[in-house]
């Protein structure tokens, strides 16, 4: 069934969408990641225009999270001063990025740095996490210190200690200059205004290996620092963009929400380190799709658009 | 069901407003409908312009939609890559242009008459933004008619008008999905031996009904309080969700 979008302004296939967000839920609930990566790609390859497909993964995050953040929150694993100081600093890298990708569509170049954000960041992790996992699955073995922090102190430890503003977060039990997560909450809200993905890829791993941070309260606290920044990143795409297509939105959170159960389901049932490859041949694939459009001669060199704005 | 009855009444007033403006004028044309209304299902709409002629003639009809401004962006070739390679805003054009005749216009007309009626696809006042200079404006220009052309939004067509008895008329009009809302400019003009001796104008709105149109003209009008609002329904939508599915 075709459905009008009124924002992104083209025809789309309400199956096709649906499956997108049952496809990233199911991820999602597979090995725990976001998947804003997916979606973004997804809808840039079915015609949505870049700057609409980014600001309504934005719209949808916040509602996929809603649900999940609330159940962490009763559980008591959200160390809420950590998650303040992130969200200080992802509201500021957010807003500023709502602001650059406003300036780059002006100048119609908002799509080539889209394309290029994600060619680098899903070639960088998909063809990472792609050598790890097959090297798992070949030795058959745990990977040794995989998965356990060491006692050695990182260097964004010791770059934490020395910097000022030092503040203790008893929740996450650790203490570390206020620098830190603002900058780590920086980096990825300005990732979800440019690219649509809720930097969880980044904020997990950093705070789990790096700042040696629980990891029940690392999950809890990232997707309470996940909620509100696309949250105000949603409002702001809307606002300043006139980006967020509502009903792409909804059809995206109605099947991430079904698929994540789905995906629940079948991770208890495969082993990790296959999880893992799956995971890794996705990113990759996606990653060489987004190549590929970028050498493929266009079939028309122009194109003819009604503006988002 | 709804055209079928729609049918004789159009052409009975068609006829009846034919013979009462005989006097004064050669030609009458009433399109089948005032307006057209887009819904979220929205695919395409057909919609039939009746009419009568006091003297028999060719003729044509122009089908103008309201200006639409729109963006012209272009790849180039960077190395092995195609990137994004600028782009324009085109104002002035209307969406929609059709030309509908009872014979190719080119062989009715005089080129210098057809520039006077309007009746060349490619004269249309098109404005490039920014401002170019002459030869690269001339690409973009081109590139914009051709798309229009090949997206069948501007077009000329032959036979879609059907004439019965030499007096009535009937012209069908296929209008597209993406349809630009606003007012449609139905022109009738007929041709008697390389002239123009009436014209005759009429015209029908597009409209957006129901929640489309709520949701367009809010997000448009008020774009905070529309994102704000839009993304409270979806943490809400999308806690409840959570709540139903993993009790």
């Amino acid at each position: 069934m075709e459905l009008f979008l009124p924002i992104a302004h083209i025809d789309v296939n309400i199956a096709l969408i649906l499956l997108y967000g049952a496809l990233v839920g199911f991820l999602s609930g597979l090995v725990g990641v976001g998947g804003g990566f997916l979606i973004t790609p997804l809808l840039i390859f079915t015609g949505v225009p870049p700057i609409v497909a980014v600001s309504s993964g934005a719209a949808q995050m916040a509602g996929t999270a809603a649900g999940a953040s609330y159940v962490q929150w009763r559980y008591g694993n959200v160390d809420v001063r950590m998650g303040a100081v992130l969200l200080i600093g992802s509201w500021l890298g957010g807003g500023g990025g709502v602001y650059l990708a406003n300036y780059l569509e002006r100048g119609g170049q908002f799509g080539n740095v889209v394309i290029f954000l994600y060619v680098v960041l899903l070639g960088v992790i998909g063809a990472g996490m792609l050598v790890e996992s097959i090297r798992a699955i070949l030795r058959r073995a745990p990977v040794a210190a995989e998965g356990v922090p060491s006692a050695r102190r990182s260097l964004l430890q010791t770059i934490g200690e020395w910097l000022p503003g030092q503040i203790s977060f008893p929740v996450s039990q650790v203490r570390m200059s206020v620098v830190v997560p603002l900058a780590l909450g920086g980096i990825v809200g300005a990732l979800t205004s440019l690219m649509g993905v809720g930097g969880g890829f980044i904020m997990v791993p950093v705070m789990i290996y790096l700042l040696r941070m629980p990891t029940k309260i690392v999950v809890g606290t990232s997707l309470f620092q996940l909620l509100f920044t696309t949250a105000v990143v949603s409002v702001m795409q809307a606002g300043i963009n006139h980006a967020v297509d509502p009903f792409l939105a909804l059809v995206l959170i109605l099947g991430s929400i079904v698929g994540t159960k789905w995906g629940a389901h079948l991770s208890v049932r495969l082993p990790a380190e296959k999880l893992r490859l799956i995971l890794a041949l996705v990113v990759f694939g996606v990653a060489v799709k987004m190549v590929m459009t970028l050498v493929t001669p266009p079939a028309d060199s122009y194109a003819l658009s009604v503006p988002v704005r | 069901m709804r055209k079928a009855l729609l049918w004789p009444a159009a052409v009975a007033c068609a006829l009846f407003a034919g013979a009462s403006a005989g006097a004064d004028s050669e030609l009458v044309v009433v399109p089948e409908t005032s307006h057209v209304d887009i819904t979220p299902e929205f695919t395409g709409a057909d919609i039939k312009a009746f009419g009568a002629m006091g003297v028999a003639g060719d003729l044509i009809i122009k089908v103008e939609g309201p200006e639409q401004r729109m963006t012209l962006s272009r790849q180039i070739r960077l190395g092995p890559f195609w990137i994004g390679g600028g782009r324009v805003r085109v104002t002035g054009a209307p969406g929609l242009l059709y030309l509908y005749a009872t014979q190719p216009i080119a062989s009715m007309l005089a080129p210098a008459e057809r520039e006077k009626f309007g009746l060349l696809l490619e004269e249309v006042p098109v404005r490039i933004e920014p401002q170019l200079l002459a030869d690269a404006a001339k690409d973009w220009r081109q590139a914009f008619f051709r798309l229009k052309e090949k997206e069948n939004a501007y077009r000329e067509d032959d036979r879609a008008i059907t004439i019965y008895g030499n007096r009535l008329f009937v012209a069908d009009i296929q209008l597209p999905g993406d349809l630009q809302v606003g007012t449609y400019n139905l022109e009738t003009l007929l041709v008697k031996s390389g002239k123009v001796v009436d014209r005759h104008t009429s015209h029908f709105e597009v409209r957006q009904v129901g929640i489309e149109r709520w949701v367009s003209s809010t997000a448009r009008r008020s774009p905070w309080l529309f994102g704000l609002l839009f993304t409270l329904a979806a943490m809400l939508l999308g806690f409840a969700l959570n709540v139903i599915f993993h009790r």
